[in-house]
């Protein structure tokens, strides 16, 4: 083992007295002199020609600098990568919510009222807001010119299923064909969203050619490439200034009114912000997407799992536009790490009349891993085998390929299982109608690429250059622990430079997301510290009249052959000038290496009620080098509670297309008093990613928890819940069908 | 929310003269946890707010012979650890524990409670079980009125324009009476209820008596389920006397479907903690 000092040392957040105290700046804190106030007018259809706006009022009204509508907009997409998203409607309104013009006012009242006054005539159209009705023939089709957008290809055959994927492994029918048993089921996933604390703000100010722009975005230069399309900007002409990040739980990744604010902007030649309210959030945010997914699944007599089928249908929503990669996973997790030597998934990405999808923590994940893990739950019990011993007589072991396709280097998946099953007590008896269930997710380090810059100044102060905004989980804190245990001083010596997207001088950066701001920064951090270092020694070595390579750097002590000790701060004082080590990495690589979690929920349910209370949680995690013990608690026990809310009572509710669950008294998430009894077992690392063989942990707890709780619930009554959330009232009306069955 | 005046007045007789100068156009302002929240929402607009901030005498617990008043600007909080509450009306000082988060009782009065008149909220289960009433004010008169008879549909009173609830009347909680509110919550804890239900009852040889059963979440306003009282009153206490008597209830209840369950799901549920209730209460179970 290494000695560290300040890796793997509880550490806590660099910006914690910051946020506490008030002092952090978010994006909707800054004020810019001559800033106006945007507000937007959302559709109140579903899909719905724009026969006519007529703005004259709002333009009229005192205090209203611009109005802007699709006309104004015209030919400008935006999209991560699917550009498909008029900045404004484009003579056409694809679900309620979507943004059909925007007002800047000199104060927020102004705004509102202004929005009020604009008329909109529309044409409904027949609208689909289920998947399955969205690829029936027919079916009004929500992108004819699909292959004409940036980011795109034309389709074969027209289709709201704009992207179908299809890979398919040994022999798929033959096994079907052979197969003792065939089980068919069906689960389906609700919206969710990320109820982060702080909304989607963005402010942009137009100056000297120049877009400035302050918004809650966790992928600046992502987010910088993006708008150079949609706005017909050169990267020159736009800047993205730092600002704090109030969550983002997968949702900050995208800014979804900021070209609009770059628009109000032009328009009224004055500053614009946009703050968005809570109503918006949940009407036209970017929640997790809902999914369908069909299994078929061929099992022998002694329960080895033979051929599997998965057909995994994801509501797009109105637009591909959010999605980073224009899709999102969650196919291969509805296969998992299972031995199944005959394959075929389909992944299915259909548009509806409905709120477009972005990111969310482990996007697609909890989605396959509830329909997977309680459909082979479902099996087991239908096999009458043990749901543990039939998981373990199905996962690989090193050098068997999983169903999910993933190459994965030690897979511990049967010992994360086993962790968990032994800190749960699985097999303890249990009182009537408690029940235990088990499932297990997994998800890989992300790759990317990352800057870092490593400054010793004279005074043994020491700066941390970063172009990452941290949107919350900690990642400050965790590069300091690398630039204090690569330099040797303490974490509190560590100050921040956080840099615009000018910073980089000209290099790219992936920012956070995808579990990847551990792996990749890390890696910047620890080698622009390396590089620091190095060029410390030169000084130190010319200043002590050594050669480079007798001066050993011993914490704060610089030690050389025979000479006597000095603390380098003395001598770097001396000289009277700082050092520099900077770095550029690319971690875009594959890793084969991946995080597992296995975790198993104790529930009771009343079944007089249908009442489900969650008794406890065991969440075992295959881990790599955890380097900060209270950040990585904090991602689990957090996961958990998410995942929690999932299972139970989050969702984003519809009535003919139209979002129903407007603000935080409808939409509820777990309070501290729903937590359960949380119990955490780390495997001891036994490999990992870069210079501190870490793994991500940021989007491995969340994900199995829904089917860990169904499958908890099967084995207290009996009943399985196939669609999320698991509302009392389901699994009330559960348990009369089957005892009306029963009868 | 333009052009809103919010006035401070600083006695009873002040409050009560802006309310009826400016009529329908001026609302009372107690804790403003629904009045800012149904502004925000473009659901109230008033011209004039009328703060009971600084009316003195509006606030805190007093016993008098007819039972514990408790001014209309008491807290919640305050009604919840009110020492006199938790002696002679324990379910009461139970019931306020149950309202949302601390964060909220706060803030949240007991008039502005009652005035708000949302059927789901906790506290006329309780009052109606208890047969509380309230005191009521105008510029013109003082009227009592049991707080059953104060609500008369969804988000609407029986206070008429210019009136304003000064005071609450609660009666002792008969100390022999088993008192129980259960409050349904399947989704969190800080949530509304599905629906939730107050009984109240004493045993007298082995018969019960004083029965009491109230509901919230169960209709376009708090009901008493006098069917389900008089299905016991007197009767010899067995389970099967109370589960017949509590499926009485869905005859006092009428449930609308919102996120907390459909009008069916809470009709069933009525049931079930309306038995539970009486359970408790007639120690068929323990507490
Ligand atoms: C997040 C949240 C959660 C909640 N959860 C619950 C819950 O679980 N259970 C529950 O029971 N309640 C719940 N509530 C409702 C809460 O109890 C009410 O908002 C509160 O009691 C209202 O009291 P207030 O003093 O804030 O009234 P205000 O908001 O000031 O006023 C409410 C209404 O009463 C009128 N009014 C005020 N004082 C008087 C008076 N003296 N005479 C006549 N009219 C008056 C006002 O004009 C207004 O119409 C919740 C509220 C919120 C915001």
């Amino acid at each position: 083992m290494v000695d560290y000092h300040a890796i793997g040392t509880p550490t806590p957040r660099v910006d914690g007295v910051e946020k506490v105290t008030g002092r952090a700046l978010y994006a909707g804190d800054r004020r810019l002199p001559g800033m106006l106030t945007g507000r937007l007018l959302h559709s109140h259809r579903p899909h719905a020609r724009i026969v006519r706006i007529d703005t004259s009022a709002a333009r009229a009204l005192p205090g209203v600098h611009a109005v802007i509508t699709g006309d104004d907009v015209r030919g400008h997409l935006y999209g991560r990568r699917i550009k498909d998203m008029p900045v404004l409607a484009d003579g056409l309104v694809r679900y309620f919510g979507e943004r059909v013009a925007a007002v800047a006012a000199e104060d927020e009242e102004t705004a509102r009222r202004a929005v009020d006054l604009i008329e909109v005539e529309y044409e409904d159209l027949p609208a689909v807001f289920d998947v399955v009705d969205a690829i029936a023939p027919g079916a009004p089709l929500l992108h004819p010119a699909f292959g004409t957008y940036p980011g795109t290809q034309p389709l074969d055959v027209p289709s709201n299923a704009y992207d179908h994927t299809v890979t398919e492994r040994g022999d798929f029918d033959g096994a079907f064909a052979e197969a003792d048993f065939v089980f068919e089921r069906t689960f389906s996933t609700q919206r969710m969203h990320q109820a982060y604390l702080e909304p989607h703000t963005s402010l942009v100010s137009v100056t000297d050619g120049r877009a400035h722009i302050w918004t809650n975005t966790k992928a600046p230069h992502s987010i910088r490439e993006v708008l150079t399309v949609t706005l017909g900007l050169a990267p020159e002409q736009i800047v993205l200034h730092h600002s704090h990040i109030g969550g983002d739980f997968g949702g900050k990744g995208t800014p979804l009114d900021l070209p609009i604010a770059y628009f109000l902007a032009q328009a009224s030649g004055r500053p614009v912000r946009m703050v968005a309210d809570y109503v918006e959030e949940f009407m036209a945010g970017n929640p997790r997407h809902a999914t369908l997914t069909r299994f078929r699944t061929a099992v022998m007599r002694d329960g080895t799992i033979t051929a599997h089928h998965v057909e995994y249908f994801v509501n797009s929503g109105a637009y591909a536009a959010y999605k980073p990669g224009g899709r999102i996973g969650g196919a291969t997790r509805a296969a998992g790490p299972y031995r199944i030597p005959n394959t075929r998934i389909e992944s299915i990405h259909v548009y509806t009349n409905s709120v477009p999808g972005g990111h969310m923590r482990a996007p697609g994940g909890p989605q396959g891993v509830f329909a997977l893990e309680s459909h082979l739950d479902a099996i087991a019990r239908e096999l009458d085998i043990d749901p543990l011993e039939f998981r373990m007589h199905n996962l690989i072991a090193e050098g068997d390929e999983p169903a999910s396709g993933d190459q994965i280097t030690r897979p511990r998946v049967r010992e994360t299982l086993q962790a968990a099953a032994d800190a749960a007590g699985y097999r303890d008896a249990k009182a009537l109608h408690v029940g235990r269930g088990m499932a297990i997710g997994d998800h890989g380090a992300g790759g990317g690429v990352g800057n870092a810059e490593v400054t010793i100044h004279p005074d043994g102060a020491v700066t941390l250059g970063t172009a990452i905004f941290d949107q919350g989980s900690g990642t400050y804190t965790t590069l300091a622990q690398v630039v204090a245990e690569e330099l040797g001083v303490p974490v509190d010596r560590i100050r921040f430079e956080i840099w615009d997207t000018d910073g980089t001088g000209g290099e790219d950066d992936s920012g956070i997301g995808g579990s990847r701001a551990t792996r990749v920064n890390t890696v910047a951090a620890h080698a622009a510290a390396q590089d620091a270092r190095t060029a410390l020694t030169r000084v130190l070595a010319a200043q002590l009249g050594v050669a480079e390579a007798d001066v050993a750097l011993r914490g704060p002590d610089v030690l050389t052959p025979g000479g006597e000790p000095h603390t380098w701060a003395a001598i770097l004082a001396e000289v009277g000038r700082s050092v520099t080590g900077r770095s550029h990495v690319d971690e875009r690589g594959p890793t084969h290496m991946t995080g597992f979690a296995a975790q198993i929920a104790e529930v009771a349910v009343d079944p007089e009620t249908g009442q489900v209370t969650v008794l406890k949680i065991t969440s075992a995690h295959d881990v790599g080098r955890v380097l900060n013990p209270i950040g990585h608690q904090g991602q689990i026990n957090g996961g958990v509670i998410q995942g929690l809310g999932y299972a139970l009572m989050e969702e984003l509710t519809f009535a003919d297309g139209q979002v129903t669950s407007l603000s935080f008294g409808d939409y509820k998430i777990p309070t501290m008093r729903d937590v359960p009894q949380l119990t955490t077992v780390l495997l001891e690392p036994d490999n990992g990613i870069g210079p501190y063989q870490i793994k991500g942990i940021g989007e491995t707890p969340n994900t199995p928890v829904a089917a860990a709780i169904a499958n908890a619930i099967a084995d207290a009554v009996g009943i399985r819940i196939s669609d999320l959330p698991i509302t009392a009232e389901k699994v009330y009306r559960a348990l009369q069908n089957r005892g009306a069955a029963a009868q | 929310m333009t052009a809103t005046r919010f006035h401070t007045p600083a006695t009873l007789d002040e409050a009560l003269g802006l309310l009826d100068e400016h009529g329908d156009d001026a609302r009372l302002f107690a804790g403003g946890t629904a009045m800012v929240t149904l502004m925000k929402q473009s659901l109230l607009a008033a011209d004039h707010l009328v703060s009971l901030q600084r009316v003195p005498g509006l606030e805190g617990v007093r016993l008098e012979a007819d039972g514990l008043h408790i001014g209309a600007l008491t807290r919640h909080r305050d009604v919840e650890t009110s020492d006199l509450v938790r002696v002679y009306a324990p379910l009461l000082a139970h019931v306020y524990s149950r309202v949302a988060t601390v964060r909220i009782r706060n803030a949240a009065t007991v008039g502005g409670g009652l005035a708000h008149a949302d059927p789901a909220q906790d506290p006329p289960a309780a009052l109606i079980a208890l047969d509380a009433r309230v005191r009521i004010a105008s510029r013109r008169s003082v009227r009592e009125l049991p707080v059953e008879e104060l609500f008369v549909d969804y988000y609407e009173t029986a206070l008429a324009p210019g009136e304003a609830i000064t005071e609450l009347i609660v009666p002792r909680q008969p100390a022999d009476a088993g008192a129980v509110y259960l409050k349904f919550l399947p989704r969190t804890e800080d949530d509304y209820a599905t629906v939730a239900v107050a009984a109240l009852a004493r045993i007298v040889d082995g018969r019960a008596h004083g029965v009491r059963v109230a509901l919230i979440a169960a209709g376009p306003t708090p009901v008493r389920a006098t069917v389900v009282e008089r299905a016991l009153e007197g009767a010899p206490i067995t389970a099967e006397a109370v589960r017949r008597a509590a499926e009485a209830v869905v005859d006092a209840v009428d449930p609308l479907d919102d996120f907390r369950g459909s009008a069916g799901y809470k009709r069933d549920m009525a049931v079930v903690f309306t038995r539970r209730a009486l359970e408790r209460a007639l120690g068929l179970s323990p507490a």
